[in-house]
């Protein structure tokens, strides 16, 4: 990971719209150098947070820093930071090559130099061929790309992208993926990163920011995050799992033992501050059952298998539990391994480590 | 019923065309073929000569009229696009409120003569601007220069078409989306930056057309410059207007009404393409829209 020193610090920010609380108290520091990904569903503030780091709305209450700054009056010509805008905002009585150079031309730098620097910019982004283009002459993906191209061509300190790949297709996103992690390391910027794709914000990101209704409920590396989510919001949202719902029969010192109402029994090796009695929620990622036990201490639940959607390398099954509750299974390919078909009684398994035991919201 | 697009098309806007056909293409048509009769003691002949044409070119006082309209027109529209600019600025991206842009429009509720009254009221001699002057001792007698001059003319019409040309103005700022000035800025324009080089451009045709629509209604009013400029405020609507209604020369009023008609188009292209020479007015290149 890159050197830790916060190129942006957000203290207590809030921004209200009339009465509508759309960030409230966001407390955020964003390393210098790191791909910084804002996740959450639609709505929830991420673009507005991306606004405001940006310079066009301001904090209701609290404060933002950039290199240790605050730059509450600062406007945003002034601001080492360039946005790429979710609904691309380009200009349409410039072409492809105008609007790219728009920024260099702003700051004044020569011609050749400019022209150099946008061609290089047009053929990271595959876009040589479209450069007379006006904007009104392209198609949605290849406007997403200028929209890269004429933020990224400035070489900002802090680049902020709004869902940037939305509109592209599966193979250009990934060509696209990859190229923006080269530049990333290239430029040595600071990403802060929207999506609504978990896939896009797991490959690309350094740390994941996962916000709900204006607040951030969780900060952490993107497998810190899929593996030890912090609440069911978490974990619902970042992949897919399974929630139970338990109540606790032990606290000890090696872990905690919860169990469902129609028995089941989960064991995880946390002690957590709760005791006997109260409800917890227990998640486990359909990756981390199995139909076959390899670790003696596993645990276990009876099932049927209702259903099996293949898909090449892995499969999901759906499977019932006793109590009629469906529990989703992926299995990895492996030609030496018997699996059950739909129909057959079967025995799910996991391991301690894999149990996730969260509050009920 | 299936009817295909162009018919549909066809049938909704041919009330309009019908009406238009009716009311002003054909009399349009007569005026014009009367622009090639001769008159004769106040009694107007069927014919096909030019002299009407070469009359008025080659009279003095039709082009001294015809430049003063032109040039009332031009300052007019010129200082009211001026003025407009800003209050569209502020009613679409600032306050967004459409409440605003009603009460402007609401001046327009006011008849047009009691304007151009009020406004003899406030610069004639014994009006409220002479009275102020003397009580401040700025002037010890009454300036009658106030009135029946062409600075009375322009603040008049000013006052008549700003609204009209705000209204231009207003809508045609309204299709530039404000995403544009963010995305500018973010690109390091200042605010009054973004506005020349994204929306101004984007504008331009709409600015150009608010411009030249408040140039011909001002540069065909006669009754403002006539009520409020005495003998600086003779046009060319005026000499037209004489021509029919006092001594009767259909033909000769019919063939200035073509010259005006056909100076208002030629300045509409001399002004685009300045426009388009200064780079103001952005001519887009024609690209084979293939695959798109
Ligand atoms: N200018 C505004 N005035 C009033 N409310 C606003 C304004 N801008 C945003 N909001 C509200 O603030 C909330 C957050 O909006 P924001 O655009 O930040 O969401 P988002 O997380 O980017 O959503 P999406 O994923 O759909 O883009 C929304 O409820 C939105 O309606
Ligand atoms: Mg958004």
């Amino acid at each position: 990971m890159a050197a830790i020193a916060p190129i942006i610090e957000i203290r207590n920010g809030t921004k209200m719209f009339g009465s509508f609380t759309a960030l409230a108290d966001i407390n955020l520091s964003i390393n210098q150098g790191e791909i910084l990904t804002l996740l959450g569903p639609s709505g929830c503030g991420k673009t507005t947070l991306m606004r405001l780091i940006a310079g066009f709305e301001n904090l209701t209450s609290g404060t933002i820093q950039i290199g240790g700054v605050d730059i509450a009056n600062i406007p945003p010509e002034r601001r080492p930071v360039n946005m790429v805008f979710q609904r691309y905002a380009l200009f349409p009585h410039l072409d492809v090559f105008e609007n790219v150079a728009f920024g260099l031309k702003v700051k004044g730098m020569p011609k050749e130099e400019r022209t150099e620097r946008v061609n290089r910019m047009l053929h990271i982004v595959q876009l040589e061929s479209f450069a007379n283009r006006y904007i009104d002459q392209l198609s949605g993906g290849q406007c997403q790309r200028v929209a890269l191209a004429r933020a990224l061509v400035n070489g900002p300190k802090v680049l902020l992208l709004d869902e940037p790949l939305a509109a592209l297709d599966l193979k250009i996103r990934q060509h696209m993926l990859a190229e923006m992690k080269r530049i990333h390391i290239e430029t040595g910027a600071t990403f802060v990163y929207v999506t609504h794709d978990q896939d896009e914000a797991l490959i690309l990101s350094d740390r994941v920011v996962l916000m709900e209704k204006g607040r951030v409920v969780q900060v952490d590396r993107p497998t810190e995050m899929y593996a030890k989510p912090k609440s069911l919001f978490a974990a619902k949202f970042l992949g897919e799992t399974n929630i139970f719902e338990t109540t606790i029969t032990a606290v000890n010192g090696i872990g905690t033992t919860a169990r469902t109402s129609s028995g089941i029994q989960f064991h995880s090796s946390e002690t957590l501050t709760k005791k006997p009695s109260e409800k917890i929620a227990v998640s486990i990622r359909p990756e981390s059952l199995t139909f076959q036990h390899k670790n003696p201490d596993a645990q276990s639940a009876e099932c049927v298998v209702d259903d099996i959607v293949f898909m090449g390398s892995r499969s999901f099954y759906t499977v019932r539990l006793n109590d009629q509750s469906k529990v989703r299974v992926q299995v990895q390919r492996d030609g030496r391994l018997s699996v059950p078909s739909p129909g057959d009684k079967a025995t799910i398994f996991w391991d301690a480590s894999n149990v996730v035991m969260l509050p009920r919201d | 019923m299936n009817l295909s697009r162009t018919k549909i098309g066809a049938i909704l806007a041919a009330p309009t065309v019908v009406y238009m056909v009716i009311f002003f293409v054909v009399p349009s048509l007569i005026l014009f073929s009367y622009s090639f009769w001769s008159s004769e003691s106040y009694r107007v002949v069927p014919d096909f000569v030019f002299t009407n044409y070469l009359d008025s070119l080659h009279s003095a006082v039709f082009w001294k009229v015809t430049i003063n309209a032109v040039r009332i027109g031009l300052t007019t529209a010129a200082i009211s696009l001026v003025l407009a600019v800003p209050v569209g600025y502020y009613l679409v991206y600032v306050s967004r409120s459409q409440t605003m842009l009603y009460l402007i429009l609401i001046t327009w509720f006011s008849s047009y003569l009691v304007r151009i009254y009020a406004w003899r009221t406030l610069l004639g001699t014994n009006g409220v601007l002479n009275a102020v002057l003397l009580q401040l001792g700025i002037v010890d007698h009454p300036v009658d220069a106030f009135l029946f001059s062409s600075f009375a003319v322009t603040i008049t019409l000013v006052h008549i078409y700003l609204p009209f040309c705000i209204l231009l103005v207003t809508s045609s700022l309204s299709e530039i989306k404000p995403d544009l000035i963010d995305a500018a800025r973010d690109l390091g324009t200042s605010s009054l930056g973004a506005f020349f080089r994204v929306i101004a451009p984007n504008a331009a045709n709409g600015l150009a057309g608010a411009f030249m629509l408040t140039f011909i209604l001002v540069a065909g009013d006669y009754v403002t410059p006539q009520m409020l400029g005495g003998s600086s405020g003779q046009t060319t609507g005026l000499l037209i207007a004489d021509q029919f209604r006092k001594t009767g020369n259909w033909p000769l009023g019919a063939a200035q009404a073509f010259v005006m008609f056909v100076i208002s188009i030629a300045l509409y292209f001399i002004l685009v393409s300045l426009g388009r020479a200064t780079g103001l007015i952005v001519k887009r290149r024609t690209i084979n829209p293939k695959g798109i």
